[in-house]
């Protein structure tokens, strides 16, 4: 159990009322509030704060979970300084508020309160609507459907709901029971969660609006791992992340425990998937941790405060390195091949691209390595929607306003449209697929 | 610095070494207590009300409740507590004590009695104790002992009787203490001078309710399901304190040395009383929110304050502000100005915005794109509500235009909605 025990509770424990009213008081109450206009899925932080502020704290609750129906959520993990907090005009005279913690208060505070401010449409309607996964994306199109008193049925591969909320975080940062309320308050709109329901198989998707539903939408994530190697080697000692923080959520802390206590690792990748998976691999037991980017530490694509915890754990950043490829013997990993790299002219996401300096490889001794270097749709997904547009990298086209995609009836949202990307994100992709779906289905 | 000013004073002919005093309450209830507080820095006490053992004193349970505002604890503060529960014997040699080890601190005794003979009572054994001085507790507001505390200072009679009664039993000074729950202090003011008193000291409490439960719907403190309105001090009765003192100051007919109460933290405070007319000042309830030290930062705030005004002596403070106030029939209307707007440090809120728009002059517009008020500069009322939610200190300031200068006239309700009326 020893290891399974540093993963328990989330290690941000929140404010408490006093605090987040304290917070709350700072707030300099603008005027057409710049923090509303910084969150992608409008959950409208100017309002809910000066609620809160006037001591009208379940008109707050009321706000965030009607603009946001995983507010929760979004107050823990979405990166608010590069967001609404980033706008926050209390900068200019000390430091923002922090709207994140504020917005999460008030969801644990309904909870406590038992106050629930979305109620249960009062008539259903006939139609039904089935939704492709359940992580942020569909839960949020199937809470807003569900709130209109159409007939939502979600399909999720996996046996528990919630997605990259459940499979793609570790739980110290984001907890079991924290996303099993929130996707409660989901259910009790009348939402209907079919778990270890995939949906595959020639045209699985496009079969559902035969079988009697009136739209789809298709949020499905993605979930399968871009690899270091394009044969994507079996090695002992070699992780996806996909599988790494999967593996975690599914509790086999120990049969990971013994891969990596006393073991150095390494992560490949930048991003703030590659600082989960160093943090857990340190939780794990590792005696040292590496975190391999070929870039340097300015242009990581990690939230800064994210990677700057990161180094105050100890957590050695292994920087302008590319790995290009592993030391093995035997079928078990042994170390990864480096090549050192300088940093060159910009490349088309305004980073200095990384150049390999020739003849500078060496052999960093590991005896794990986490390869985090994004994901992308699953190799079958083609199959199981194959009228649906997607683009080169294999993600769906969806109009940006409404989700919709080329197929009458189907609409798409969340990573599989726009490849990696926020949970605030995702959540407003649900949103504005619901609107469209209302629209589409009132015609 | 500090030791170039002498904040000694003359209060009713008692040499006092600085005008700090505890008022009579529970931060000056014993010996004990006003030892420390003298050791602190406080020059004198009003020591808690003493009454005779004739009718024993119980105090409600709980006797205060907080009052807050926002994250700011304290801003008032309710109570409900009574005279000195102590017994007269303990209070007395309480006084013994205090002026045998303290004897260059004044201790004045406050007083209350039920009755004629009591006042009378009471006045001569605090004399026989060795106090300095005598306070006359004309105005608790919320005595459970019917017919006493400001019942009595809503008497004018009685004030004078007892004050009367006071002075035959003793040669001490005689300070009465006046309840603000009347509405001209003077009068009872005028009624203690005609019986004999050396001084007036106020304010008591304000008679109030400062919240009331959402639960049980019963008002604050709540005493086993009941609460009463009762008395109410803090910052928030600043201005209350300061109104009666400076009217008392004003009134040449009265004449009499002025101890000014209420809402007293700082050494601004104190100085703000001292400026409308007061010699010396007391506190509680910055007590009761900070403890004793905050003397050290009186002392040292007035004493800077005295230096950097070339001001040697407290008792050249007292009225100062007095000259500058007038009834506002006396203001000079012909002068007016408008806000002042350093854009340069703006954040960009909007709250000013908001306010002028709601509550004031519709005089300011909104470049939406930089975040900016605009100043229409003709239609700013110059009520400067802008400047009271400004976040940034100094940013909207109060500027004087020239004379001749006049505003757009008083706002109509423009043709487009007049022609909406069927006249």
């Amino acid at each position: 159990m020893k290891y399974a025990d540093s993963f328990k509770e989330m290690e941000d424990k929140g404010f408490d009322i006093g605090q987040a009213v304290a917070e709350a008081n700072r707030c300099l109450l603008c005027y057409d509030p710049p923090c509303s206009k910084g969150c992608p899925a409008e959950t409208d932080p100017g309002t809910f704060i000066r609620k809160l502020r006037l001591r009208n704290v379940t008109g707050a609750i009321r706000t965030v979970k009607t603009n946001n129906i995983l507010g929760g959520a979004c107050g823990v993990l979405c990166p608010t300084p590069l967001l609404c907090e980033k706008e926050c005009s209390a900068t200019e005279i000390d430091r923002p508020i922090q709207i994140g913690r504020i917005q999460r208060f008030l969801i644990e505070h309904s909870w406590e309160l038992g106050f629930q401010p979305l109620e249960r449409a009062g008539e259903k309607k006939k139609e039904k609507v089935a939704v492709v996964g359940s992580g942020p994306a569909g839960l949020s199109c199937a809470a807003e459907l569900a709130k209109d008193g159409y007939q939502v049925t979600i399909f999720e591969a996996k046996p528990k709901p919630g997605g990259v909320l459940r499979y793609g975080v570790p739980s110290y940062r984001f907890s079991e029971e924290f996303l099993d309320r929130e996707i409660e308050d989901v259910k009790s709109l009348g939402v209907e969660i079919q778990c270890n329901h995939p949906i595959s198989g020639r045209e699985g998707a496009e079969k559902l609006l035969k079988e009697g539903y009136s739209a789809i939408f298709v949020a499905p994530g993605l979930w399968e791992p871009m690899r270091l190697k394009r044969e994507g080697k079996e090695l002992k000692g070699l992780f996806t992340a996909t599988d790494f923080l999967a593996s975690l959520r599914e509790g086999k802390h120990d049969e990971l425990g013994k891969e990596i206590d006393g073991r150095a690792v390494a992560v490949i990748g930048g991003g703030s998937v590659a600082i989960d998976c160093v943090e857990a691999a340190k939780r794990l037991g590792a005696s040292d941790v590496y975190l391999v980017y070929r870039r340097s530490f300015a242009q990581m694509p990690a939230e800064e405060r994210e990677r700057i915890e990161a180094l105050q754990t100890g957590i050695h950043f292994l920087l302008l390195n590319q790995p290009v490829d592993y030391v093995e013997s035997d079928g078990s990993l042994k170390g990864l091949k480096l090549v050192r790299t300088k940093l060159g002219e910009e490349d088309a996401s305004g980073r200095r691209r990384p150049v390999e300096i020739p003849g500078s490889e060496w052999v960093l001794d590991v005896g794990v390595v986490i390869e985090a270097i994004g994901s992308k749709p699953a190799s079958d997904s083609k199959e199981w929607y194959p009228s649906v547009k997607t683009n080169e990298k294999g993600l769906i086209v969806a109009d940006e306003e409404t989700r919709k995609t080329n197929v009458d009836g189907i609409f798409a949202g969340g990573d599989i449209v726009r490849g990696p990307a926020l949970v605030v994100e995702a959540v407003q992709d649900g949103k504005l697929a619901a609107r469209a779906i209302k629209e589409y289905l009132s015609k | 610095m500090s030791g170039k000013v002498d904040l000694s004073v003359d209060f009713c002919g008692v040499k006092f070494i600085n005008p700090f005093m505890l008022s009579s309450s529970p931060v000056s209830n014993s010996a004990e207590m006003v030892a420390r507080a003298f050791e602190a820095g406080w020059g004198g006490v009003a020591y808690k009300t003493i009454v005779t053992d004739r009718i024993p004193i119980i105090h409600p349970s709980p006797r205060m409740h907080g009052y807050h505002y926002g994250d700011k604890r304290l801003v008032g503060l309710q109570n409900v507590e009574q005279t000195s529960d102590r017994g007269l014997k303990a209070n007395l040699l309480d006084i013994m004590y205090l002026k045998k080890h303290y004897p260059k601190h004044v201790v004045m005794a406050s007083i209350m009695g039920f009755s004629n003979q009591e006042w009378y009572d009471l006045a001569k054994a605090v004399t026989d104790a060795g106090a300095d001085m005598i306070e006359l507790n004309f105005s608790c507001p919320h005595m459970t002992v019917e017919g006493s505390g400001a019942k009595v200072g809503q008497v004018q009679e009685l004030v004078q009787k007892f004050t009367e009664t006071a002075r035959k039993a003793s040669n001490l000074p005689l300070v009465a203490k006046m309840t603000p729950n009347i509405t001209d202090m003077n009068e009872p003011a005028m009624y203690a001078k005609m019986g004999g008193a050396d001084g007036i000291s106020a304010i008591n409490t304000v008679r109030g309710i400062s919240e009331i439960g959402l639960d049980d719907w019963v008002p604050r403190p709540n005493v086993y399901g009941k609460g009463a309105i009762s008395g109410y001090s803090g910052p928030a009765v600043k201005p209350i304190g300061l109104r009666f003192i400076a009217e008392m100051a004003l009134n040449e007919e009265l004449g009499l040395p002025l101890s000014g109460i209420g809402g007293i933290e700082t050494w601004i405070d104190a100085l703000e009383y001292f400026l409308v007319g007061a010699t010396t000042i007391q506190v509680t309830t910055g007590i009761i929110h900070y403890g004793y030290r905050i003397v050290e930062d009186m002392i040292e705030g007035l004493s800077d304050y005295m230096v950097s005004r070339g001001i040697s002596r407290v008792e050249e403070l007292v009225g100062k502000a007095l000259p500058h106030l007038v009834e506002t029939d006396e203001f000079d209307l012909e002068s007016q100005g408008i806000t002042n707007y350093d854009l340069d440090r703006c954040v960009g809120c909007g709250q000013c915005y908001i306010v002028c728009n709601d509550s004031a002059g519709q005089a300011l517009e909104w470049d939406e794109e930089n975040r900016r008020p605009r100043l229409i500069e003709d239609k700013c009322l110059s009520c400067m509500v802008c400047s009271f939610v400004c976040p940034v200190e100094g940013l909207i300031t109060y500027k004087p235009m020239p004379k001749g200068w006049k505003r757009q006239e008083t706002v109509t309700l423009g043709k487009e909605l007049e022609s909406q009326l069927k006249l």
